[in-house]
């Protein structure tokens, strides 16, 4: 891209990303000290500290948090590089990616829900055996769901997370030419899991770690996921926290703003341990990879990591299969493995809905995601001018201001940016809904993008500007083109959160606004499967259509445009003569 | 437009004093003077309606009543479905803490208990309109029970128009259990012969939060020390059998009491699904409605503890800064007729008991009342029998806590 001024855009983008972040920092930070005019609280104080250190409960959910918050990322990490290792370039595997998408798409209300049908006592699997094998007539009183310690929980967060990584990785293969490199090794008589180990995960790691990243702040702060498969007593610090800022007392809420602020605090802490671990793991096993060895006994934990991501898929799909039949269910009664009664009626009844709500739905998320592909680009390419001279793997500032919106918290943070656009008068307007989209859509858009598009060979396009000095065009006809896979994958990741997105629609539509997942968690709350299922059915669909078109367009894209070129051509040679 | 409002409500409050008849006929001109004036600020007007939107026959019901107000008085009502109204709440006040006082996001929400008190204590309340609404000064009896002007133990004082009643009944299934449990003590006494089959939803769910209250009701001594604020009393002294009641509960309790539902319709799914005996709800007609939806076996019924049990009044209130005030008072004033009232006591449609005075009424409305036709498993009124008051709304407050420290750490 053709830039100039880059540093007054970096500066303008910089400031467009920080302001909204700040206002509701501040927004959060101020409260935290007892400063909250609405309430009579003028006077600065440590007093929601303590009240909050003096609550049990802040530190039973604080223990769960970490719990599920550090296993959960790293099991998902850990199958995710596994099915990989095991997978990649083998045909069958390619059938596994398609199915990826649904899994990525569909809201996590909804996943959650299905595993928690599969699972519960009185869940599909135990009727599956029912009676005829374990002797119950009724549902045994076990805690298979909900356990108290977040293991339901933490499957969930991995169904959610794996197939995230999984995308994300193969988004970047091509970057770090794993297909050569696997050529090479394998020649060389190593393994092919030995190869990924030593050779290709070291390599991966740098590319995907702000993905990680992003994974491990989601696993600390997800709420809705927490609150339907979740223990509840206690229950995670964020759903703990919101219970708190919704709590009729509200004075409830200046603890609940302390209790924000430690849990930012307690991400940035779970993030450095993190890299900490990474950098002494890494040090720990470099004599082992560079030993020379073709086989080693660690290839089995890989070999472990396929087998047990494999399941977690195979629950997801379950899971998700058992949805549309309850959309279609009248009665379905313990121990049936199938309804006794259908009926059209659930989904008749939710027709109705379904236009007004699409329309909503795709009008945000389509803006949403383009406004934040073009925005991307433009950083990502601002970043590459300015680090020029230096090495690209420097730090940009956007590297660093990326994360903010992800890394806060939605509960603590937004309610402060919601006072932000009720002084701008655009609380309940379209647009306050968009730019809210755009705040979580753009750190996805920008970090998956960020790998492939700092990764390629710029020189095809000093070569076309060499041959024919248009640099616009040939930034889009050469860059852009060879870039199209990696930004459909980014528009279909942009789209599928935009479309997940429960608070911000919330809060900056102020309900006046309806998209398909704030009435799908809406209905979620009230527990009926019936109608859950018919909503996270036609929630997922949009996001499923868009990622298997970013998988089908690019590969077909260029034979499309020449057969159209084809034809318009012959067109006008035919009209001319 | 706010003067008019104010010699509304000074009008009804002398209506409604015992004046001598002549002063009181021409106030009443005057009221429906007043009245005719907010029927006109109304037309025209979008009033959204911030209400749970948890049940699907609810919110059909105010759609219906939508489409009523819209023909009827040109203003529109929108429903913005809200998965708890302390939502609701907590934007009112992001809007005064950015000052935004004039044009609220919010004309109407339908609560009670907390949400209300909350609200009327940190003035985010429009009012007193509710006692000049017409419909309000024809048909309803503010004497017939107490939960019509104190919500909770928080005076109504005008602030907060009543919608409906709501009394807790629990539910059963006829073809697993012959004998339901009808007491407290009894429902303990089920537990341990059949552990696992027990349970309530988990508090601060407010249907949990009343479950504590019905058996703090039930074990206590001191059973008129709960219509005082809770702290100022002897709160250990006098919640001690329910502690010592919930531990014994827990240990045969569902999952072993270590996770709770999350809601009465939870609660009426894992009745379906056997996984417990007693489901309980705050909606007399539940199970007749789920019955018919399919999501509960037509063998389920309805029942009350003997000693009563707790029941409520719940209310629709406008906020302080709602930029169509007329517009709401409206559609309170709609939802009090007996046309919307039957409507809304018909089981099929939702079943929330009426909040009109019976004897108040016209004979042919009388009629249409006693020509409700009442679901399978759904409890006539004398069925229902004694209704418990709520406790002071302090006491909602200090009992979740104190089981939040208890059972959820």
């Amino acid at each position: 891209m053709p830039l100039k001024h880059a540093k007054w855009i970096t500066g303008t983008i910089s400031l467009l990303l920080v302001f909204p972040v700040a206002v509701g920092l501040i927004g959060t930070l101020l409260p935290a000290f007892a400063y909250f005019p609405p309430l009579g609280e003028y006077n600065l104080s440590f007093t929601p500290w303590y009240n909050l250190f003096a609550q049990g409960e802040f530190y039973a959910s604080l223990k769960l948090t970490l719990i599920t918050g550090i296993a959960a990322p790293l099991l998902a990490l850990w199958f995710a590089l596994s099915l990989l290792a095991w997978g990649y370039q083998r045909p069958f595997f390619q059938k596994i990616e398609a199915l990826l998408s649904p899994i990525l798409a569909i809201p996590h209300a909804a996943i959650a829900i299905g595993l928690l049908f599969l699972l519960s006592p009185s869940g599909w699997l135990v009727r599956l055996f029912s009676p005829w094998l374990t002797g119950f007539d009724r549902p045994p009183n076990w805690i298979t769901v909900q356990d108290p310690y977040g293991v339901s929980l933490i499957l969930a967060l991995v169904i959610k997370e794996m197939p995230y990584l999984l995308f994300v990785m193969l988004a970047t293969m091509r970057s770090i030419k794993a297909r050569e490199s696997l050529q090479v090794g394998q020649a060389l008589g190593y393994s092919r899991f030995t190869l990924w180990r030593k050779v290709l995960i070291p390599q991966l790691y740098p590319i995907i770690r702000l993905p990680i990243f992003i994974v491990v702040a989601f696993s600390l702060t997800v709420v809705d996921l927490a609150l339907v498969i979740g223990p509840n007593t206690p229950s995670t610090l964020a759903v703990t926290l919101l219970r708190w800022f919704n709590d009729p007392d509200l004075s409830m809420r200046l603890m609940a703003s302390a209790g924000a602020i430690s849990l930012m605090l307690i991400i940035v802490a779970v993030l450095a341990g993190w890299e900490v671990a990474h950098l002494s793991f890494s040090k720990l096993s470099r004599a082992e990879r560079s030993n020379g060895k073709r086989f080693g006994l660690t290839d089995n934990l890989l070999r472990l990591g396929v087998v047990l991501g494999l399941l977690a898929l195979l629950n997801a799909f379950v899971a998700l299969a058992l949805l549309p039949i309850w959309s279609l269910t009248r009665r379905w009664r313990f121990p049936d493995a199938l309804p006794s009664q259908w009926t059209w009626d659930n989904i008749e009844r939710a027709t109705p809905l379904l236009m007004d709500l699409t329309l909503n739905t795709l009008t945000i998320a389509l803006i949403a995601t383009l406004m934040a592909c073009v925005i991307s680009l433009v950083m990502l390419e601002t970043k590459r001018h300015s680090s020029k001279v230096s090495s690209l793997s420097k730090p940009h500032v956007f590297d660093w201001l990326i994360y903010v919106p992800i890394l806060l918290p939605q509960i603590g943070f937004l309610f402060g940016l919601h006072v932000l656009l009720i002084y701008l008068n655009l609380n309940g307007d379209l647009c306050a809904i968009i730019a809210l989209h755009l705040m979580y859509v753009l750190p996805y858009v920008y970090l998956t993008l960020k790998g492939p598009y700092l990764a390629y060979q710029e020189e095809y396009l000093l070569q076309a500007n060499r041959l024919n000095h248009r640099p616009w065009r040939n930034y889009l006809v050469v860059k852009i083109a060879m870039l199209k896979p990696a930004i459909f994958t980014a528009f279909a990741i942009g789209f599928s959160v935009s479309i997940a997105q429960y608070l911000p629609t919330l809060i900056a539509g102020e309900g006046r606004y309806s998209t398909l997942t704030t009435e799908a968690v809406a209905q979620a709350a009230s527990g009926d499967r019936k109608q859950v299922g018919s909503m996270a059915m036609l929630q997922a669909f949009f996001p499923i259509m868009v990622f298997w078109l970013a998988q089908f367009i690019p590969p077909r894209w260029t034979r499309w445009r020449l057969v159209l070129k084809n034809l318009f051509s012959r067109r006008n040679t035919s009209c001319s003569v | 437009m706010r003067k008019s409002f104010v010699a509304a409500s000074i009008a009804a409050t002398l209506a409604l004093s015992s004046l001598p008849t002549l002063a009181t006929s021409t106030q009443n001109n005057a009221s429906q003077q007043s009245w005719q004036d907010t029927l006109q600020q109304a037309k025209g007007q979008t009033v959204y309606f911030n209400a749970w939107g948890g049940a699907d026959n609810i919110n059909d019901y105010i759609q219906w009543a939508a489409d009523r107000i819209q023909e009827e008085y040109d203003v529109t009502l929108k429903q913005v479905k809200l998965t708890d109204t302390s939502d609701a709440v907590n934007r009112v006040l992001a809007e005064k803490a950015a000052g935004k006082n004039n044009n609220g996001s919010i004309d109407l929400i339908w609560l009670n208990g907390e949400n209300f008190r909350a609200m009327k204590d940190n003035n985010l309340l429009f009012g007193p309109f509710s006692q000049s609404l017409p419909n309000y000064m024809t048909y309803v009896d503010e004497n017939a029970r107490q939960s019509l002007t104190q919500d909770f133990g928080t005076p109504v004082d005008g602030m907060e128009s009543p919608w409906g009643m709501a009394q807790v009944i629990f539910m059963y299934d006829t073809a697993t259990l012959s004998n339901p449990p009808k007491s407290i003590a009894d429902l303990l006494t089920y537990a341990k012969a059949h552990p696992g089959r027990i349970t309530y939803p988990e508090p601060p769910q407010f249907l949990g939060s009343t479950f504590l209250k019905q058996a703090l009701y039930e074990l206590t001594p001191y059973r008129k020390a709960l219509a005082q604020p809770a702290d100022s009393v002897d709160f250990d002294k006098i919640t001690a059998p329910l502690w010592a009641y919930l531990d014994q509960l827990h240990k045969v309790a569902w999952r072993n009491g270590q996770t709770f539902p999350s809601s009465s319709e939870e609660m009426m799914r894992l009745l379906d699904d056997q996984e417990i005996d007693v489901a309980l709800s705050f909606d007399i007609s539940a199970a007749s409605v789920q019955i018919d939806k399919g999501n509960l076996p037509d063998s389920v019924r309805s029942y009350v503890f003997t000693n009563g049990t707790i029941g409520n009044t719940h209310f629709l209130a406008i906020p302080y800064n709602s930029g169509a005030k007329a517009g709401a008072q409206v559609v309170a004033n709609f939802m009090l007729s007996p046309e919307a009232q039957i409507k809304k006591q018909t089981p099929t449609i939702w079943g929330d008991l009426s909040v009109l005075s019976y004897a108040k009424l016209p004979a042919s409305e009388q009629a249409k009342f006693d020509a409700l036709p009442r679901g399978i498993a759904t409890l006539s009124i004398e069925e229902l029998g004694q209704t418990l008051p709520e406790p002071h709304s302090s006491w909602v407050g200090a009992l979740e806590a104190e089981w939040r420290k208890r059972y959820a750490q």
